[in-house]
């Protein structure tokens, strides 16, 4: 019962930890900019002036995109909270981006139709590299399910420091971080505009910026996994993961698809491999 | 009640009957009322067999009909059948083939004695009831949809004189056919069953009787013949290793004799082309020039699902052999590959096609890897893929014949022309890739079962990632603008409704009832003792490392799924405005504001990335790799 009610508690709390992560995020790009930068609540205040305008569409069918995107984040958030199967999680996570996808291409606009083909192209390239991480978690802990990690023992970290490595390149991918921010980067003026964004707006573009957060959550969640049980690394890890992302965001200009394909599978999957050979012939 | 001996009658010999019978009368009502009957009863049948198995059967014929050479004398006359086809449209290698299997066929008998019978000729557990179940349901749903499809498409090509009786007799006897193959036991029964199918198939690919269907019929009649070889090859392996021509005896008693596993690396094998695996897959690709009914049979209850039955029922004859692994190598190979390939396809029913031949790979590749964990697993995608499949193929014949096209590009905004049979689809592709369906279910088994083994589940993870995007790309195509405005579903015939719904439902319903449908299925299939490696708990599945909370999920999924639809119809009072355009709209959505003020129609297409999974590129390489697999599992028998 009480696993329920900090899941809850949790679901609650996700959107204001991702709000207050961006907030952070902005104000560190500001100053790597030598920009002052907005105050660290600004997302919510942006979140709030979003709901606020009226309910405008292009097709019906986004607000299923976009209603279908928010459940299956946070669906897989809860299940992360009740410490379930983890390549549950992921499946159910995946989802998510299918219904944002469906959501943009029901716009006719060429922008948003692009945005969703190339927002495939990332689910493609960091895909299989989020699903070889709970097999390699398997591999070292024999269980899928998040309630066994926290069972003791060393932390992860120690022997799965490969697959670590690949969840700042996943969440580069994910938050649409340059240099792969190419299904919708957050500087509007590019040549596709906001790309999988283009058609949202109002209370619908703040649904899906909520259910990001909850998504963004989930994977550095994800990342806090590598130091269980024990607070600090679990604090730690995900902050360094953030942290690694927000500076290759600074330092480094958008790349095209196959770009990011041949870093996801050409650098990503050797790293995950190795790590899992190393797990299973090792000993 | 009916006995047994009554019950394979009516699932076996019946079709057969029923569908000589109908070719001889071609009108329609007389049609309309054989083929529902017949359907129901099939169904009916397999109902009543539940309740049977196990249980082994051998028919007693009466006085002089030597079940032996009654077999022997029909095999026979269908070798003769595909010698005359291959005489008829000159075809060096159709008659090579099955000259060599009829000069195989009397030679058998002459060199290797048939051993003494009083072996069980059929044979039934689980998994045969399964696979019956599969047929004898879902394959007369798509034979009443044929009904109506077919007066469509006969009055399309514009016939003098209508091919129905050419069409729905085949039909029935595919069905019969297969019904037959998955209940028997003694192998040469199995090889006339195995034949009668490739038969059928040819006959039903060629309906059209146009050059290009034709071609196409031929090329599944070699291939499938080259099957058929193999298998008579296998035969003469287990009478020479064996001594032996019953299935179950050959399962509990091999490992022994001078050629080890070969008889069953020949079986498995032969299962692999009647499969359309790798380098194998264009008799099926090909097939889809025939009327669409015929595609949703072949790819769902019937044809493919032999090669992964056999597969299936040979496998704890495999338990930890080279085989085995190299079946579950070539598996995950396929499933990777062919679902590149269907990325780079714009035609639908070519992306379902590739898509059967990912997902019978993956199949593959559980049976290789062995464990009970995956066997449950391809259990489960064996039901579910074929409820899917079907539906979706259903589902693009409607399609077809109402655009006259089957290009993805086509059905942009098809909600806007055909809402219901768009949201059909839709509800396919969902079924597909969206936990908790039963799909998902078996791929997330799969993919536990798989991750002892690093290079299965390397190529499983990549394959999965390959597969969200055909899917997702297709869904989200058919609710692409214009959008219609108030739902009001498009009129069809009430049997097409009947099927769709029928598999949509069905799919939904088993889908939420996997876990009890789960722990009843596994118990008593393949191996009578097998342990089940997931238990059921509060409707969802648990074993030591993972769980999937079956029921709790599917409310919740399905109240999400409620909630968006909800807030879609909630959507439409709200502002509705034209797409964006750089700023150049102009009052007609889509149009812009081009050079010169010209209006100009906006527009984008789907990313098929052809410059990369590109068919003429890759094809070569996969059936190159295939071929080294295909040496691995030959080489696992030796």
């Amino acid at each position: 019962m009480g696993r329920i009610f900090y899941t809850a508690l949790g679901l609650l709390a996700a959107p204001f930890l991702g709000g207050l992560l961006v907030g952070l995020d902005r104000i560190l790009t500001a100053r790597l900019q030598s920009r002052i930068g907005p105050p660290l609540f600004q997302p919510f205040y942006d979140l709030g002036k979003l709901w606020g305008k009226s309910r405008t569409l292009v097709n019906p069918w986004q607000a299923f995109g976009v209603h279908g995107y928010l459940a299956a984040a946070s669906i897989a958030l809860a299940l992360f909270g009740l410490q379930s199967d983890l390549l549950l999680i992921l499946f159910v996570q995946a989802v998510g981006t299918l219904f944002l996808v469906i959501g943009a291409l029901a716009s006719g606009s060429p922008y948003s139709q692009i945005g969703a083909h190339r927002e495939l192209l990332q689910v493609l390239a960091y895909e299989p590299l989020l699903l070889l991480v709970p097999a390699g978690i398997y591999l070292e802990t024999h269980s899928f399910r998040i309630v066994d990690l926290y069972q003791g023992g060393q932390p992860l970290l120690f022997r799965l420091p490969l697959l670590f490595l690949v969840l700042p390149l996943v969440l580069t991918i994910k938050l649409r971080k340059s240099p792969f921010d190419f299904s919708a980067s957050h500087q509007t003026h590019q040549e596709l505009v906001r790309g999988i964004l283009t058609d949202y707006s109002g209370p619908y573009l703040c649904l899906i910026e909520v259910a990001h957060y909850f998504e963004m959550v989930l994977i550095l969640g994800i990342c806090s996994l590598f130091w269980t049980p024990g607070w600090a690394g679990q604090i730690l890890l995900p902050a360094a993961a953030f942290l690694v992302t927000i500076l290759i965001d600074n330092s480094s200009a958008r790349l095209n698809w196959r770009w990011l394909w041949g870093a996801a599978w050409g650098i990503g999957l050797p790293l995950c491999l190795l790590n899992m050979i190393w797990i299973v012939w090792g000993y | 009640m009916l006995g047994l001996r009554e019950l394979i009658i009516l699932l076996v010999l019946f079709p057969f009957l029923a569908g000589g019978l109908l070719s001889f009368f071609p009108n329609r009502k007389i049609h309309t009322f054989g083929v529902m009957a017949s359907g129901t009863l099939l169904g009916l049948g397999a109902f009543l067999l539940i309740p049977r198995v196990p249980f082994s059967f051998s028919p007693d014929l009466p006085g002089p009909l030597v079940p032996a050479a009654l077999v022997e004398a029909a095999d026979a006359f269908l070798l003769l059948l595909f010698l005359y086809y291959g005489f008829k449209h000159r075809r060096p290698l159709i008659q090579l083939l099955s000259g060599t299997q009829l000069l195989l066929l009397l030679f058998i008998p002459f060199y290797w004695p048939a051993p003494a019978s009083g072996h069980p000729v059929f044979f039934g557990d689980r998994l045969s009831l399964l696979l019956v179940l599969i047929i004898s349901l879902i394959g007369p749903l798509i034979v009443w949809q044929a009904l109506p499809y077919l007066e469509n498409h006969e009055r399309h090509l514009q016939l003098k004189a209508t091919r129905r009786h050419r069409f729905f007799p085949v039909l029935l006897l595919f069905l019969g056919a297969m019904n037959g193959l998955v209940l028997s036991n003694d192998l040469r029964v199995f090889y006339f069953f195995f034949e009668v199918t490739t038969l059928c198939s040819f006959w039903l690919i060629g309906h059209d009787r146009t050059a290009e269907s034709v071609n196409k019929a031929l090329r599944a009649l070699w291939m499938n013949s080259l099957a058929g070889l193999i298998l008579l090859l296998a035969l003469a392996a287990c009478l020479q290793n064996y001594e032996t021509l019953h299935l179950q005896e050959i399962i509990r008693g091999s490992s022994a004799g001078a050629w080890g596993l070969l008889p069953l690396a020949l079986l498995c094998l032969s299962g692999l082309i009647k499969s359309a695996q790798f380098p194998f897959q264009n008799w099926l690709l090909g097939a889809m020039v025939a009327p669409t009914p015929v595609s949703a049979l072949l790819h769902s209850s019937t044809m493919v699902k032999i090669g992964v039955y056999l597969v299936l029922r040979l496998t704890p004859a495999l338990q930890g052999t080279l085989l085995s692994l190299g079946l579950a190598v070539f598996g995950a190979f396929s499933f990777l590959a062919a679902a590149a390939l269907a990325v780079g396809q714009s035609n639908g029913k070519k992306v379902l096609a590739y898509s059967t031949i990912s997902n019978l790979g993956l199949m593959f590749a559980l049976a290789g890897l062995n464990t009970p964990e995956a066997l449950s697993a391809a259990l489960l995608l064996v039901l579910f893929h074929a409820l899917t499949k079907a539906l979706l193929f259903l589902g693009v014949g409607v399609i077809e014949q109402r655009l006259d096209s089957r290009d993805i590009e086509d059905m942009r905004g098809l909600y806007a022309r055909t809402p219901l049979t768009a949201l059909i689809m839709v509800l396919g592709i969902l079924m597909m890739i969206m936990p908790p369906f039963g799909l998902v279910l078996g791929k997330w088994m799969a993919l536990e079962a798989a991750t002892r083994n690093l290079p299965v589940v390397l190529l499983l993870a990549a394959g999965s990632a390959l597969t969200v995007m055909y899917w997702a790309r297709w869904a989200g195509t058919l609710l692409s603008q214009p959008f219609s405005g108030p739902f009001s579903p498009e009129k069809q015939p009430f049997l097409t409704w009947t099927a769709l719904t029928a598999l949509g439902l069905g799919g939904l319903f088993l889908g939420v009832s996997a876990p009890w449908l789960y722990s009843w299925l596994l118990t008593g299939a393949i191996v009578p003792e097998i342990q089940l490696p997931y238990t059921q708990r509060g409707g969802g599945l648990y074993n030591s490392y993972g769980a999937f909370a079956v029921l709790p999920l599917s409310l919740v999924a399905l109240l999400g799924l409620g909630a968006s639809i909800f807030f879609m119809r909630w959507a439409r009072k709200g502002n509705l405005v034209s797409p964006y355009l750089g700023g150049l709209e102009t009052e007609n959505p889509g149009i812009f504001r081009g050079p010169l003020n010209r209006p100009r129609q906006a527009g984008a297409k789907n990313y098929y990335l052809s410059t990369l999974f590109n068919e003429r590129r890759f094809v070569f390489w996969f059936n190159l790799t295939a071929v080294g697999l295909w040496l691995l599992i030959l080489a696992g028998g030796w």
